[in-house]
């Protein structure tokens, strides 16, 4: 499941961030790791970006890039 | 003695900064960039510093431009001292960067800031084992309150003289194995090739040292050849005695091992006491000899985008620094062997662990209490209401500028207006010097009267919306519309400001951080009618055709806006790939900031528009005095014929440039009525007005533009604005003419 089609407020981990060096490097940068605990607090319209919590950080997420992250739910 | 300033965006760097060296401070661009930073003397508790204010980085891996100059200028080592400002409620994320600053193992000082920030989030901070944990002084401070300020300077000049430099932060061994290693191949090639081409050690100039690498190996390698040379290389001095167990090791101890030349360079005491009798104060980086450190260029090379041959050295493709592909393609190849990741990812992991590790150790999460700010995303980031919100605050936003700017304007102009009526009575109205100095006053009118009153409430509302933390939220909520014009989310504002005005426009496009977003929303939000336009659309369009016409030009303006964005999103295809973007928590704006920042936009128009409005100005008095408009309007008249309209409206276009509301002005004047309809027919004044809503933009925007996008882009947007306007108004000219 990646991540743009996970449920919103579930409790997820994340496994692997796809897509390139680029996207690898980016996720990095604000904070975001395979391994991390993220949340899904809300999304906006039309397709728009996810807001997701990670560790206290609010990140906004383009849903491309949102796609290009493997997550699972946990229990 | 130079201090650098480095942290994360959003970290309140910029406050520490404005506290100390305020006004004072300079902007400038790094040598042969457009990447800006702000520098400025401080005088802090009886020392003079040399404050540098590097842009807010997430990592010294560049994926930016902005990244990558301000790692090269770290890389330069053309400072003493650096301290790295953390978001302390963002403590998790935020050490990535103290700990890659680590691996400079340069003197460094962690001012942990927004501590009241922290405690309202519910964390508590042992900044005691932090401070134990980095081996580098770590200083408590709320800077928008001010404190911990001086105590930060303090302490990190005493750090620079002392000239106390950390060991870098140990990773997970698998891959400290591999970088060991590559960087015993590093050291060994810098030394071979300082060893083969010694050059002078010359003293670099500021800033610009970031580039005069490129003439030659660096005044830091000299020095390591010349020391390693003079036999103080001894394998005893590479590495050091752990400070703490498990945490800090020896650098590139298998590299020690295993390769049969010595690495590493000179032990950074032995080096520290050479430098500090040459130079008692200052303690420049560049002058220690094994800076950087070989192993910190292992790690760059490992997590650059493999793609391309590692750039390391101050933008030269293949500096003394870099290592061989081979090499650094086996140590890719043998992280990935034993990680199972990709050898960036396995280093980005690595330290990840790390910092998620030290974080748990010495920061204490409560269970923050669900407060006010929470309840107000849930408004304003809501998928209904926070539209109703945004057109709310919009809507706002510009009415208070209007009001403001109305009430500014009126008064100011007649001040202007009493002045040339003074000038008239003393100077002789018939001469060529007063056509020149009314053209002066007017000039003036127009960029302190009607320009300044608008973006001056502009300007602070701007830095206000910034500084709470809205802006960023506004580009969450655009961002699905904004992809439609080849655009994201945060270019919403640029384009909406253009409707008030075009400069404030083009100048919020510096919110964006590619060259290529920053084109097309500058294009979009000139092209966009301002308020000036308005005034023409309405007292032309709105009073001789009707309300229904000039609202027709809106719709096919935002049509236009709309298809032109979609065919340069296609000329000039999109490189990132979505929104990824901090959001930081609503904050009480600080006055000081919002003040600061004001003050830096508005003293570059002052600088840039102020003088293009006043020579214009000049220029088009003198035109009229000595009657060359009819020059200019035969000139212009191919363009006028074309688009059906009177010749005598040429020169009115030419006053457009100057100020958008003056081809109104001289259209009547130029036509000899105030009765425009009975001089140009509807269609025309239909035609006139849709040329006037397109054509170029009014030099104050042009000059804003030129500021932001370079004069290449500028001419470009120019061209192509003109031939948009040209081929709208035949294409109504058409369409009359069908009906």
């Amino acid at each position: 499941m990646n991540l743009y089609e996970a449920d919103d407020q579930a409790e997820l981990r994340i496994l692997l961030i796809t897509g390139g060096w680029e996207v690898r490097r980016s996720f990095n940068q604000i904070g975001i790791q395979p391994g991390d605990r993220v949340r899904i607090l809300r999304r906006a319209p039309f397709g728009g970006p996810l807001m997701i919590d990670n560790k206290g950080t609010r990140v906004a997420v383009g849903k491309q890039l949102a796609e290009q992250i493997r997550v699972e739910v946990l229990p | 003695m130079k201090v650098a300033l480095v942290g994360q965006p959003n970290s309140g760097k910029s406050t520490l900064f404005n506290a100390v060296a305020g006004y004072r401070s300079l902007t400038s661009n790094f040598a042969g960039t457009t990447v800006e930073y702000t520098h400025g003397q401080a005088r802090v508790e009886g020392m003079v510093l040399e404050l540098i204010d590097l842009p807010g980085l997430y990592s010294l891996t560049p994926t930016s431009a902005v990244e990558e100059v301000s790692r090269d200028y770290l890389l330069g080592g053309d400072w003493d001292v650096v301290i790295n400002v953390l978001d302390a409620s963002q403590l998790a994320r935020s050490l990535e960067l103290t700990l890659e600053l680590l691996d400079l193992e340069s003197p460094m000082v962690v001012c942990l800031n927004m501590m009241d920030e922290a405690a309202r989030k519910g964390m508590t901070i042992d900044t005691h084992a932090l401070e134990v944990a980095l081996g580098v002084p770590v200083v408590e401070a709320i800077g928008a309150r001010g404190r911990g300020i001086n105590e930060t300077f303090r302490i990190a000049e005493e750090v620079a003289k002392t000239g106390r430099r950390p060991r870098a932060f140990v990773y997970a061994p698998d891959v400290e194995r591999v970088v060991g290693e590559l960087a015993g191949k590093i050291a060994v090639r810098i030394q071979g090739e300082a060893a083969g081409a010694p050059t002078e050690s010359g003293t670099r100039s500021p800033v610009s040292g970031v580039r005069s690498e490129q003439s030659g190996p660096s005044p830091s390698l000299d020095r390591a050849a010349i020391a390693c040379n003079g036999g103080h290389c001894s394998s005893a001095c590479c590495g050091h005695s752990p400070a703490m167990e498990g945490q800090h090791g020896p650098r590139g101890m298998a590299a020690v091992a295993e390769l049969p030349v010595q690495p590493q360079t000179t032990p950074p005491l032995a080096n520290l006491h050479a430098s500090e009798l040459q130079s008692p104060v200052t303690n420049h980086q560049s002058q220690i000899a094994d800076f950087p450190p070989a192993r910190f260029l292992a790690l760059q090379s490992v997590q650059s985008d493999p793609r391309h041959i590692p750039v390391l050295n101050g933008g030269v493709p293949s500096g003394p620094w870099t290592p061989d592909s081979g090499p650094l393609d086996r140590a890719r190849k043998e992280i990935n062997l034993r990680t199972g990741l990709p050898a960036d990812a396995a280093v980005s992991a690595a330290r990840h662990a790390a910092c998620l590790t030290l974080f748990e150790r010495v920061a204490h999460v409560a269970r923050p209490k669900a407060d006010w700010r929470e309840q107000l995303d849930r408004l304003a980031m809501h998928r209904i209401w926070g539209y109703a919100v945004l057109a709310g605050v919009f809507l706002g936003f510009f009415r208070l500028i209007f009001d403001v700017g109305k009430l500014g304007e009126d008064r100011i102009l007649n001040v202007f207006d009493l002045l040339v009526a003074v000038l008239t009575q003393h100077m002789n109205p018939q001469s060529a010097l007063f056509a020149g100095v009314k053209g002066a006053v007017l000039g003036t009118a127009g960029a302190v009267a009607i320009v300044l009153p608008y973006l001056l409430p502009f300007l602070v509302g701007l830095a206000i919306l910034e500084d709470i933390g809205y802006l960023s939220r506004v580009g969450y909520l655009m961002d699905a519309a904004m992809h439609r014009l080849g655009l994201h989310g945060t270019a919403t504002l640029p384009v909406l400001v253009g409707y008030g005005c075009s400069v404030p426009a083009v100048m919020a496009t510096r919110i964006l951080t590619s060259r290529r977003d920053r084109f097309i929303a500058a294009f979009l939000a000139v092209l966009v009618p301002c308020s000036a336009r308005m005034t023409v659309i309405f007292a032309l369009v709105g009073f001789y055709l009707g309300a229904n016409y000039a609202l027709g030009i809106y719709v096919l303006n935002i049509i236009v806006v709309a298809l032109s964005g979609a065919i340069l999103a296609r000329i000039w295809p999109e490189i990132s790939p979505g929104m990824l973007m901090e959001v930081p928590a609503y904050r009480v704006p600080s006055m000081r900031v919002v003040a600061l920042k004001t003050w830096w936009r508005l003293r570059e128009f002052v600088l840039v528009a102020f003088p293009l409005l006043v020579v214009g100005s000049v220029v088009l008095s003198l035109v009229d005095f000595y009657g060359w408009q009819h020059g200019i309007n035969a000139a212009l008249s191919p363009l006028t014929a074309l688009l059906g309209l009177p010749r005598s409206v040429g020169l009115t276009l030419i006053f457009g440039v100057l100020r958008k509301e003056l081809s109104l002005l001289m259209l009547m004047q130029a036509l000899g009525t105030t009765h425009v309809l009975g001089a140009m027919t509807a269609a025309q004044i239909l035609i006139f007005t849709l040329f006037v809503t397109f054509y170029l933009p009014c030099m104050a925007t042009l000059a804003s533009m030129m500021r932001e996008l370079g004069w290449r882009l500028t001419l470009a947007a120019s061209g192509a604005l003109l031939a948009l306007a040209i081929v709208v108004s035949l294409a109504a000219r058409g369409v009359m003419l069908l009906l």
